[in-house]
């Protein structure tokens, strides 16, 4: 038996964006076993929810659990203390709310791509993919009035109305983007040197997708087509928005980068359809009273199903509200991928999985 | 062999950055910043106060007077706007479109905006304590001025035929 060595990565690495620990146990360069620990970024965010904030403004305060996906813990949020207040909320709102989250999948799929392309060595790929991700950025400004923290969906509602304008711009600007997405497909599916970093690489199988039980593209990319969006229609009308689900079937580096440059064609198709056929409607409703009892939601984020619950005893303030982030569903999938494979993809395959810590630990 | 050529035909295109000082990166005109408080036409209700998730606003109240003055920390504000949508007086509170300042050390940002908070509450419950004790003396001066009258009545018929 050769000689074994632990190789830790992080909490603080060049490879990650947010603060991970992974403990390699590395035989001849190969990885033979790996263990996580994502509990870094911990703020006690649930606990605030329910003894500082009131229920009409914890909508504010998850849209801070994560910088990438804040529409989606906000809408996810929202739709819960909904259910909670039995409100019916205008088809209006509900259209407008899947344009901003499908907006906010498209920057997050094109950071994590970017993100996969440097962490392989393509540190061109990566600037271009960057550059490409701007109009994201500046359409969710125009959309929601600030880049990161949109603060779109309140209970009740969202908050700013589409001016034409601007939906105008946002169709303009897809147009522009789908020859550039065109050709980053054509770059990350066919590039000789990226595909000898991606392809058969940090492979996991179907079986083990599904018994350990990942959600999101990482799920997508094994073959199993798992995705909220398909599943329910109760909170938000995806299938009259135009949504399809994406799998690939080999479940490695490449597949998933795959998946989530495929999904981008999803999402802009999605977009276009709910502004050529936004409904007339009020944006917010009125309500008056306290939550009781409780409720469940769950919302397809760019790395997965966001499950949230809550629970309401008639004041305020909530009783309890419990937050399970995709990441959290992926890590034991995650550490699992690392097997048989050489130390030195270790950096792309963690860029691949998109881990979001800040969701993770909260 | 293609990206080679991808590679050579970059040279010669114009660069996808922009020349920040010279040429303005696009700010939309709605863009959220800071409040604007117009005291003329505020009830002072209290609302966008109650409704401020991280706490931004706070009245505070004079003791003798017991008028209102409004505080906002434009450090503290995430400009969500939930304010505006509060208020029940149109105008009082507007959000313009004038982007947030960066904060001084010299301000004392943190540390003063929590001392102020705390006195504003204070001076609110120092002047509700002391409308109480008012009344509860206005009160107390009344029941003594209608006592001291029965008396005096009482004294100037003191025969009441009792039946």
């Amino acid at each position: 038996m050769a000689t074994q060595y632990n190789i830790p990565v992080g909490a603080q690495h060049i490879a990650l964006l947010e603060p991970l620990h992974f403990k390699f146990t590395t035989e001849n360069e190969k990885i033979m076993k790996a263990e996580a620990n994502v509990g870094y970024v911990h703020r006690g965010i649930e606990q605030a929810c329910c003894s500082k904030f009131k229920f009409r403004q914890v909508s504010f305060v998850v849209g801070r659990v994560c910088g990438l996906c804040s529409i989606s813990h906000t809408t996810c949020y929202s739709q819960v203390a909904e259910k909670l207040m039995q409100l019916d909320i205008s088809k209006k709102a509900k259209y407008l709310r899947m344009l901003v989250i499908e907006l906010d999948r498209i920057h997050s799929h094109l950071l994590c791509l970017s993100h996969v392309a440097e962490n392989s060595g393509f540190e061109a790929l990566f600037m271009k993919t960057m550059a490409y991700r701007e109009f994201s950025m500046e359409l969710l400004e125009a959309v929601c009035g600030n880049r990161i923290q949109y603060d779109f969906s309140i209970v009740g509602g969202v908050t700013r109305d589409l001016r034409p304008d601007v939906a105008k711009m946002v169709l303009e600007k897809l147009k522009i983007f789908k020859p550039q997405l065109d050709e980053l497909v054509d770059i990350y599916s066919n590039n000789y040197t990226l595909g000898l970093k991606n392809k058969g690489v940090g492979v996991i199988a179907k079986d083990d997708v599904y018994r350990l039980s990942a959600v999101g593209p990482f799920a997508r990319a094994a073959g199993i087509p798992i995705d909220v969006r398909n599943e329910t229609e109760d909170t938000l009308p995806w299938k009259e928005a135009g949504f399809e689900v994406v799998t690939e079937t080999t479940g490695d580096v490449y597949a998933r980068n795959l998946v989530r440059l495929k999904e981008l064609y999803v999402s802009m198709r999605i977009i276009e359809n709910v502004i050529n056929g936004l409904p007339e409607g009020d944006l917010a409703v009125d309500f008056k009273g306290f939550p009781s009892g409780e409720a469940i939601n769950r919302l397809e984020a760019p790395r997965g199903e966001l499950f949230y619950y809550a629970k309401g005893n008639k004041t305020q303030i909530l009783e309890r509200l419990k937050i399970k982030a995709p990441t959290f569903s992926n890590v034991a999938a995650m550490v699992h991928g690392f097997h048989d494979n050489e130390y030195a993809s270790a950096p792309a395959i963690i860029g691949s999985y998109d881990p979001c810590l800040s969701c993770t630990s909260r | 062999m293609k990206s080679f050529f991808d590679a050579i035909g970059n040279l010669f295109k114009k660069p996808v950055t922009t020349e920040f000082p010279v040429q303005q990166t696009y700010i939309p005109d709605d863009y959220r910043g800071l409040i604007v408080f117009e005291e003329s036409l505020c009830i002072w209700c209290r609302k966008c106060e109650m409704a401020c998730p991280p706490g931004a606003i706070v009245f505070s109240q004079d003791i003798e007077t017991g008028k209102q003055e409004y505080h906002y920390s434009p450090y503290v504000c995430i400009y969500c706007k939930e304010c505006v949508r509060a208020c029940p007086a149109p105008g009082a509170l507007l959000q313009s479109s004038e982007p947030g300042h960066p904060g001084l050390k010299e301000e004392n940002l943190n540390n003063g905006w929590n001392k102020l908070f705390d006195e504003s509450l204070e001076s609110r419950a120092a002047y509700a304590a002391e409308k109480k004790r008012k009344q509860a003396e206005q009160k107390a001066a009344t029941d003594k001025a209608k006592a001291e009258a029965a008396a005096e009545a009482a004294k100037q018929n003191p025969e009441q035929p009792i039946e």
